[in-house]
């Protein structure tokens, strides 16, 4: 506060335009473009509440996990759009493809993640460009963390995780619409989520060989669709490796359920 | 929230030709949780009448006893099997006696006439407006969806086979769309010398 | 009686659920569902030898078409009817229980009950629920003084008129009776006046749709006209949406056989015919 009381207006006018401009704002958007209401997340509110006379119904309700072990990095998701009680769409892709070295998952409002992870997108690519290096995965995953920091409190609805593979080999963070970021080596997002913790939990080591990795993120959100209304359709599997992401399976989980069930009666 | 899709479920009934098919999820849950996959919803009220009820589960355990309590002091006096339709007027009494404190459910009553074998459907809301049909009686969660389903595969004179799979679409397709509803289906084709019950292979996300 | 569920013995309205609906509503946080409704148009008029009642067949739940051909006409006395609209099951059961009262009041005093006594008793029981009851009525009837057509209202209080309308559609049909409203009007007349209204409110009001019921109730006769008119035809499916048998995959099946239960037996004997009588 000091500082800036000394320092000359034209100063800190550079300053304030450097912050800005290091603050990543989405394409043609010369500063934080806030909406012209006081308190967006409340005004948002009164449309989503289901006795409003206007509903907006918010494509929610998901289960995604990944999880880091010797192999890289598992990220499975399941399919399922639901608003309110309907089911908009089983073929959901929650998946979303940053860069062949980075994954996003998407969880809470679709249009929120999708629209920030593609400007994360971007702003990897002009990354690469000046640097001729890619970007790590820490540093990818604070760029949408200050993004989403910017617009705290305003109704952005994510939960995201980012996997990817840097020079200090597979990287997993979550970053939240709050703007919180954390690094760990297993994570679940959604509502199905202590569902697959309680799977994921229970069988996780780092030495998992990549069919026993594979098979147990199929498992964990396999259970999670089975007992989460708000989660179903089919699991999606990407492995991360150190040359970058594959896509390991899309299974419909109907099939999935008839086939443990039949294992199961065969033991 | 409703207090109707607190627990979720839904249940459909169709006429046939000389026959009636009901038919319902198997689903119990709280919210988005699914606690139960064999919950049912349809209860035998006679060899050839069946009542299914969807909405709160208290209240689909409580009038399904409470009803069957009735029904058996009915047949004790009357020493006769009691018809679909006034079996239908029972249900409706029961419900608007209590109009100003409901039970969150609404009944569909599907059966044959135990004389002349003649297909009844009725379904109410619930406190008790009755309205029989012709064709078919959709309730619960996916109400909507069944709305659209019947309104489309529904024809009349189905022989009790084709009364089957008709049905079991009609509802199978219609809580694939419906987060509070499925995990399993079971599906009562009521003909005049048999019933046939039926477990059918549903989606179970 | 048992004594673990404790059964109503006398009627009327059980109270029981309240509490537990108010802590569910209030401390739950839950909406309240809604009754189906009959968003409604429903109207009379009076003419030379009696009254024309006239009624849409819609019921709404929500922005549901619950029922496409659903009775809103009911029966009160033989030369008595009332359509009815707000919520379907109370329209149903008032006109159910003062049709029973009067059909009872009718054996007691031996004549034909007077639609001044059925405009009574509906007014005094809706007025008695303070409008919790949700019926809006149109009453009309013949009795000894002649044609009387008259609309009570959900809080008790009642109007007679030579033409009434209510419900949701009661704006569209009374801007037809307003226009062309005239005394004394032949049956013929009042009959497709009356059809003229519903069908203003079947066309122009949401709630309101379906078929024109019609009720003509004369010095001598009462007739239900159902449907009088199907308003909206249904188009024929262009196609054939049935399934091949077997489609359905079934986890378990299994069949019960209908017993049929012997409940009495009564054997009537066929005896050859009585030799004649000899006469002595």
């Amino acid at each position: 506060m000091l500082s800036l009381v000394q320092r000359n207006e034209d100063e800190v006018l550079k300053e304030t335009r450097s912050i800005i401009e290091r603050s990543c704002i989405p394409p043609g958007i010369s500063s934080i473009e806030m909406p012209p209401f006081r308190d967006p997340k409340t005004f948002l509110a009164q449309y989503t509440k289901p006795d409003s006379a206007v509903k907006i119904k918010f494509n929610r309700g998901t289960t995604t996990l990944a999880f880091k072990y010797g192999g890289g990095v598992i990220v499975a998701v399941d399919s399922r759009a639901t608003g309110g009680s309907y089911i908009a769409s089983q073929t959901v892709k929650k998946v979303i493809e940053i860069n062949p070295y980075l994954l996003g998952t998407m969880a809470g409002g679709a249009a929120d993640c999708q629209f920030w992870e593609r400007v994360l997108s971007k702003h990897c690519r002009i990354y690469e460009l000046r640097n001729k290096e890619r970007i790590s995965v820490a540093g990818a995953s604070k760029i949408l963390a200050n993004m989403v920091y910017s617009y705290k409190d305003m109704g952005l609805s994510m939960g995201t995780m980012i996997a990817g593979w840097d020079k200090r080999g597979p990287g997993l963070y979550y970053v939240g619409d709050d703007g919180t970021r954390v690094t760990n080596n297993i994570f679940s997002v959604g509502s199905g989520s202590t569902y697959a913790y309680g799977i994921l939990d229970s069988e996780y080591k780092w030495e998992l060989s990549d069919t026993e990795a594979y098979e147990l993120g199929r498992r964990a959100i396999y259970h999670a669709t089975h007992r989460d209304a708000m989660s179903g359709g089919m699991v999606r599997i990407y492995h991360m490796k150190s040359t970058g992401w594959v896509k390991i399976s899309e299974e419909d989980v109907t099939d999935l359920h008839y086939k443990y069930k039949e294992a199961e009666a065969r033991q | 929230m409703s207090i109707m899709s607190y627990n979720g479920g839904s249940v459909v009934a169709m006429a046939g030709k000389n026959c009636v098919a009901i038919a319902s999820d198997k689903r119990f849950g709280i919210q988005y949780s699914t606690v139960s996959m064999e919950f049912p919803k349809i209860f035998e009220m006679g060899p050839q009448l069946y009542l299914g009820l969807a909405g709160l589960a208290t209240d689909v355990q409580t009038v399904s006893q409470r009803l069957r309590f009735r029904l058996n002091l009915y047949e004790l006096q009357e020493n006769r099997h009691i018809k679909p339709k006034t079996f239908s007027s029972m249900v409706s009494n029961l419900l608007y006696e209590k109009r100003f404190g409901p039970y969150f459910i609404e009944p569909i009553i599907a059966g044959l006439d135990p004389k002349t074998s003649e297909p009844f459907i009725s379904v109410m809301d619930l406190i008790g407006q009755p309205c029989i049909s012709k064709d078919f009686a959709v309730i619960g969660t996916a109400n909507e969806q069944l709305y659209g389903m019947c309104e489309t595969l529904w024809q009349p004179d189905l022989e009790p086979s084709d009364l089957f799979e008709t049905i079991s679409q009609a509802l199978m397709n219609a809580f694939d769309r419906d987060s509070y509803s499925g995990w399993g289906a079971v599906v009562y084709v009521i003909e005049k010398d048999k019933v046939t019950v039926r477990e059918l292979k549903t989606r179970m996300d | 009686m048992s004594g673990l569920i404790k059964e109503p013995e006398v009627g009327g309205f059980s109270f029981e659920n309240c509490k537990r609906n108010e802590y569910l509503m209030t401390k739950g946080g839950f909406t309240v569902p809604k009754a189906i409704k009959t968003g409604t148009t429903i109207a009379g008029v009076i003419f030379k030898d009696g009254v024309v009642l006239g009624a849409d067949t819609r019921a709404t739940d929500g922005n549901i078409v619950a029922e496409k051909n659903c009775h809103k006409i009911h029966y009160i006395a033989p030369n008595i009817y009332c359509c009815g609209a707000g919520t379907a099951a109370d329209t149903e059961y008032t006109t159910r229980m003062v049709a029973s009262q009067l059909e009872l009041h009718r054996l007691n005093s031996g004549r034909q009950v007077r639609v001044v006594s059925a405009n009574r008793l509906l007014r005094q029981y809706l007025f008695r629920y303070q409008g919790h009851v949700s019926a809006a009525l149109v009453l009309g009837g013949v009795d000894i003084n002649g044609p009387y057509l008259g609309s009570i209202h959900p809080h008790g209080s009642s109007d007679r008129l030579p033409y009434v309308t209510m419900g949701s559609g009661s704006l569209a049909a009374m801007a037809v009776f307003e226009d062309r409203y005239k005394p004394d009007m032949s049956e013929e007349e009042a009959k497709e006046l009356v059809a003229d209204g519903i069908r203003a409110g079947i066309f122009n009001d949401l709630g309101s749709g379906s078929n024109v019921d019609l009720c003509v109730i004369t010095k001598d006769r009462a007739e239900m006209i159902r449907p009088y008119h199907v308003a909206n035809e249904r188009g024929v499916k262009q196609g054939n949406y049935l399934y091949k048998r077997e489609t359905t995959q079934v986890l378990k099946k299994f069949e019960k056989k209908v017993h049929y239960e012997v409940m009495s037996t009564n054997v009537k004997e066929i005896r050859p015919a009585a030799e004649t009588m000899e006469i002595a």
